[in-house]
């Protein structure tokens, strides 16, 4: 690659301005995962891009941790237009105190008009400290927004009951307007690899953390959930080939093995687990019937269930007339593709 | 050591039908229980006072339609319980709530320790806890699974992602517990008999306090609009996944991301 | 008039349905099929109260009073016959005796433990000659100086082999028979001669436990007699009297199940291209079945509450008992015939409960004595005294 290419290349490189003197702003505070930016708030990125645009409004990226400027660079090319980054050793790991503080000084100088988390461990609790340090309203868990142009207020929808409906609601008047934002609830922005800036760094104090973490929580088991109140089952049937991919499934998904009673006859399950009308009643979030033919007893007794997903090689097996979605297919052929493609 | 429990309401999920088509919550039987995760919170301040001398105290989180929930958590074993009534505080969303239950803590007199559900069953709101926190100026521990006390210090066991992590404070603290954290207990029978009948010991733990005691009138106003409801679309069964089968196990990834959100 | 329940009673309802779906409903099967008292489920009503739902306090009873009663053992009978027959035979006889014709010392010694789940209570009765005709036992008792005698065999005694505080009828002047020559006694399971026979292999209610009992020279001290001597017929009435009304609620319980299994199996059943529920047949089967049941709650509640403001019950008891139990019957039996084959597998509990519902229409008097006592009540009024 020659001098005059790269200066071509380099040509095409847009520098993205901020705002003068602050002032408003859409702002979203970045989560971390594996070293990188989280997908969550670069879906948060992307939803407050489409609001920003409408309001003729900036929108910002908070980085914090240590170690993260670099980082900045995914922030703008998921479309911020200003990044500030605070970079420092105490913030290696989430400690509330000082996250709160850089966040709370930030803001306070300047006067974002909405406040974006990912609805993850961390935003969860920043938000929600933040929003009563600042005054602001916050809704959790947003699977979509909208925009009350009269008041300029961001109208988001939550689930209600785990998803059974959402309601909407918007905080209008204080400002600012603190949102979490469900991961995989908005689409993943188009990443334009010719956006940069320079992001602007931080002071950084660090606080006394109130709260220590002594260890691992060794031998510490959860109370067990019964099956009739589990959230996630994933469920086998006659037709499910390899058992162990499906204990693999549940585990992905922290799910509850069950199944019918084919499984039991094949001795995978314990009588215990096996969901018929006869045995046990269930109503999960999610009910994953692999090879699951699905007579009346066994489809009865998972009517209360939200979503079903259903993975059988007979096209005609009635599982399907259940099912929310439907694979026609060999388990043990698409097990381990799902697998794969859930990682 | 005061153990402070706030906790609230909830229509009984089995007496509501959500009809997608017609786009209405449909309430068959208006019958209120107690937020499970708030539940959780009084089972581990309850085992506190199994293990070390304390009073437990409960505080609503939630203007209240009455005061059912409060004889519960009395009848189950708590010591006091304050109802918090008032013009004006029907419409109190988390922010006012947090504002209000701070004054009443304070005058209360303190607390070693306050508990509280991580998240609501209907609108999932987790930030009722926190905020109360922040209003305190206390320092917090969410979604912990496990508790265990001393006299000045506090051991919490929460999620660290797919394993679980020990964490220490020094009191007072803010905690909130997750929900299914803990089996929380029957209430007692003879309890439960004498705070609905107003009899024995136990009815004089029921008090009533006026907001207005608490608060000044601009406190208690609401930042949060309800706008409306939203239904998903109607339920639509059979749909198979098209194409070949790596095309299929992608379609299902991204149907169980949706639902699950890993 | 005022049909709601109460908060109080909302509340109560509330505590004894989730204890009874989260403990008592998934062992219903495998008590069933074991043959199994549930003692660990006795243990646990009793620490919160339950096994002294309807006594006082002060003999560390709940105080729900009767509409308590009965809402326990209606959320019992919706889940499990047998847990529902240990403890109606635990409370609304065994203990009841005590608390109906006890004095203050015996209420203090004996209600108490049984009130707080402490110890286990039975009313022995029944003899291989006298069932229905309760007058006609033999056991006897004879006094001695400052104690009584008892002597003699009772048959088919719900929680016999294991109560361990047991009020027993026996004659003390055969001259006088059941106008003052019976006599109720309170015998502890510990007293010498006291002994537990065979154990009977029931078609139903296989979770509770039916026992013969031998009294064989059972010493037991004059403070022990029950109410006055010669008078323990009419003591047994009495209490019998709120057993009946009791047992009505269970059926109740019962009879609601079956509805709820009805309901969800139609509305999910399919045939001839058209769920159940779209089935005329169906329809009016799910609508009888639904008057019975609502007719029942009506009576059983509206006789709890004339218990628990003092008014005579006796005649509403006995129609609670004998209607009680023939709704669950019938309501159990529609389930069944809704349900199918599936109904007549021992894998799904309409089977359980149609064997565990025909013992309803027998104990605690047969549904013929009933409605002896009904119409006796009814002609009585009308200056007519019906001939035995």
């Amino acid at each position: 690659m020659d001098a005059s290419y790269l200066d071509l290349l380099m040509a095409q490189q847009e520098e993205v301005a901020e705002a003068e003197g602050g002032g408003g702003g859409i702002w979203v505070v970045a989560d971390l995962v594996d070293g990188g930016v989280a997908p969550v708030t670069l879906e948060a990125i992307g939803a407050a891009r489409n609001l920003a645009d409408s309001l003729g409004a900036y929108v910002y990226g908070v980085l914090l941790g240590d170690g993260v400027a670099d980082l900045a660079l995914a922030l703008y090319q998921a479309g911020a237009d200003g990044v500030r980054v605070a970079d420092h050793p105490a913030l290696a790991s989430f400690a509330a105190e000082t996250y709160l503080a850089v966040l709370a000084d930030l803001f306070a100088a300047e006067q974002p008009e909405a406040v974006l988390f990912g609805a993850t461990d961390m935003g969860q609790q920043l938000a929600a400290r933040l929003a009563q340090r600042m005054g602001g309203g916050l809704i959790e868990h947003t699977v979509a927004l909208s925009l009350d142009e009269a008041t300029r207020a961001l109208q988001a929808s939550f689930p209600v009951y785990g998803g059974e409906y959402f309601e909407i609601a918007a905080c209008p008047q204080a400002r600012p307007q603190f949102l979490t934002v469900e991961p995989g609830a908005f689409a993943a922005p188009f990443i334009d690899p010719y956006r940069q800036g320079s992001p602007t760094m931080l002071d950084v104090t660090p606080l006394e953390p109130a709260v220590r973490r002594v260890g691992e929580a060794d031998g510490f088991a959860p109370p067990p959930v019964p099956l009739n109140r589990a959230r996630l089952i994933v469920a086998a049937g006659r037709q499910a080939g390899d058992f162990a991919l499906v204990e693999r499934l549940a585990a992905a998904l922290g799910g509850q093995v069950a199944g019918d009673r084919g499984a039991r006859d094949a001795g995978w399950i314990e009588s215990g687990q096996v969901v018929d009308l006869r045995s046990a009643t269930v109503a999960p979030d999610v009910y994953l019937a692999v090879g699951i033919r699905g007579d009346t007893f066994h489809n009865a007794a998972i009517e209360q269930a939200r979503f079903i997903l259903a993975i059988h090689p007979d096209p005609q097996a009635p599982i399907f007339e259940v099912a929310d979605l439907g694979l026609e297919a060999d388990p043990q052929q698409v097990l381990p593709l799902l697998l794969q493609a859930l990682e | 050591m005061r153990v402070i429990v706030v906790l609230g309401h909830v229509l009984d999920p089995r007496g509501i039908a959500v009809n997608r088509r017609a786009g209405r919550v449909f309430i068959n039987r208006r019958e209120y229980i107690l937020q499970p995760a708030d539940r959780c919170a009084l089972e581990a301040a309850l085992r506190i006072k199994d293990e070390m001398p304390a009073e437990v105290v409960v505080l609503p989180r939630s203007p209240l339609p009455d005061d059912d929930v409060l004889r519960q958590a009395l009848a189950t074993g708590a010591d006091r319980a304050v109802y918090l009534a008032g013009d004006g505080l029907a419409a109190a969303d988390d922010a006012a709530m947090a504002r209000l239950l701070a004054a009443a803590v304070e005058r209360l007199g303190g607390a070693d320790l306050i508990l509280t559900g991580a998240t609501t069953l209907d609108t999932g709101q987790g930030q009722l806890g926190l905020r109360l926190a922040e209003a305190l100026g206390w320092p917090h521990v969410a979604d912990a699974w496990a508790l265990k006390t001393s006299d000045d210090r506090l051991e919490v066991v929460r999620q660290e992602g797919a394993g679980y992590a020990v964490l220490e404070a020094a009191l007072p603290v803010m905690v909130t517990v997750a929900p299914g954290a803990l089996e929380p207990r029957y209430p007692d029978g003879a309890r439960l008999i004498n705070i609905y009948r107003g009899q024995g010991e136990v009815a004089a733990a029921l008090e009533t306090w006026d907001a207005a005691d608490l608060v000044d009138a601009d406190a208690l106003q609401p930042l949060l609009e309800r706008r409306g409801q939203e239904f998903p679309p109607e339920r639509e069964r059979g749909v198979r996944a098209s194409g070949g089968l790596e095309e299929m196990a992608r379609s299902a990834a991204d149907a169980l991301r949706r639902q699950v959100r890993v | 008039m005022d049909f709601h329940f109460s908060s109080e009673h909302v509340a109560l309802r509330r505590m004894i349905r989730e204890f009874a779906e989260n403990e008592v409903e998934p062992l219903a099967a495998e008590i069933d099929r074991e043959g199994r008292v549930p003692f660990e489920t006795l243990k646990k009503l009793g620490q919160i109260g339950l096994m002294g739902v309807c006594f006082p306090q002060e003999y560390g009873g709940m105080g729900a009073g009767e509409m308590g009663y009965c809402i326990l053992m209606e959320e019992l009978g919706r889940v499990c016959t047998s847990t529902a027959t240990n403890v109606g035979a635990h409370i609304g006889i065994g203990a009841m005796s005590i608390y109906l014709d006890g004095t203050e010392e015996q209420k203090r010694k004996y209600l108490t433990p049984l009130a707080r789940g402490e110890k286990v209570g039975a009313f022995v009765l029944t003899e291989a000659d006298a069932g229905s005709d309760a007058a006609a036992i033999r056991t006897r008792a004879v006094r001695e100086g400052d104690s009584w005698i008892i002597d003699g065999t009772k048959t088919f005694n719900t929680n016999g082999s294991f109560a361990e505080i047991v009020t027993v009828l026996a004659v003390t002047d055969p001259t006088l028979g059941a106008r003052g020559g019976i006599t109720a006694f309170i015998v502890e399971s510990d007293m010498p001669g006291f002994q537990v026979g065979t154990h009977e292999n029931k078609m139903g209610i296989r979770g509770s436990s039916t026992a013969e009992l031998i009294f064989e020279e059972v010493r037991v001290p004059q403070e022990n007699v029950l109410g006055k001597v010669g008078e323990g017929f009419v003591s047994f009435m009495k209490t019998l009297d709120m057993g009946r009304l009791t047992l009505g609620a269970a059926c109740l319980g019962g009879a609601q199940a079956a509805l709820e299994w009805s309901v969800r199996w139609a509305r999910t059943r399919c045939q001839f291209g058209a769920e159940l529920a779209h089935k005329q047949e169906v329809q009016w089967m799910i609508a009888n079945m639904a008057t019975e049941v609502e007719a029942l709650r009506s009576l059983v509640y509206r006789v709890a509450w004339m218990v628990d403001t003092a008014q005579p019950f006796t005649q509403l008891a006995a129609m609670c008992k004998m209607y009680g139990s023939e709704v669950a019957s019938r309501a159990i039996d529609t389930a069944l015939q809704i349900h199918g084959g599936l109904g007549f597998t021992r894998d799904f509990p309409i089977e359980r409960a149609f064997r565990d519902a025909r013992i309803a229409e027998i104990f605690e008097g047969t549904n013929e004595v009933q409605r002896i006592v009904i119409a006796s009540n009814i002609f009585r009024e009308h200056g007519v005294r019906i001939r035995p």
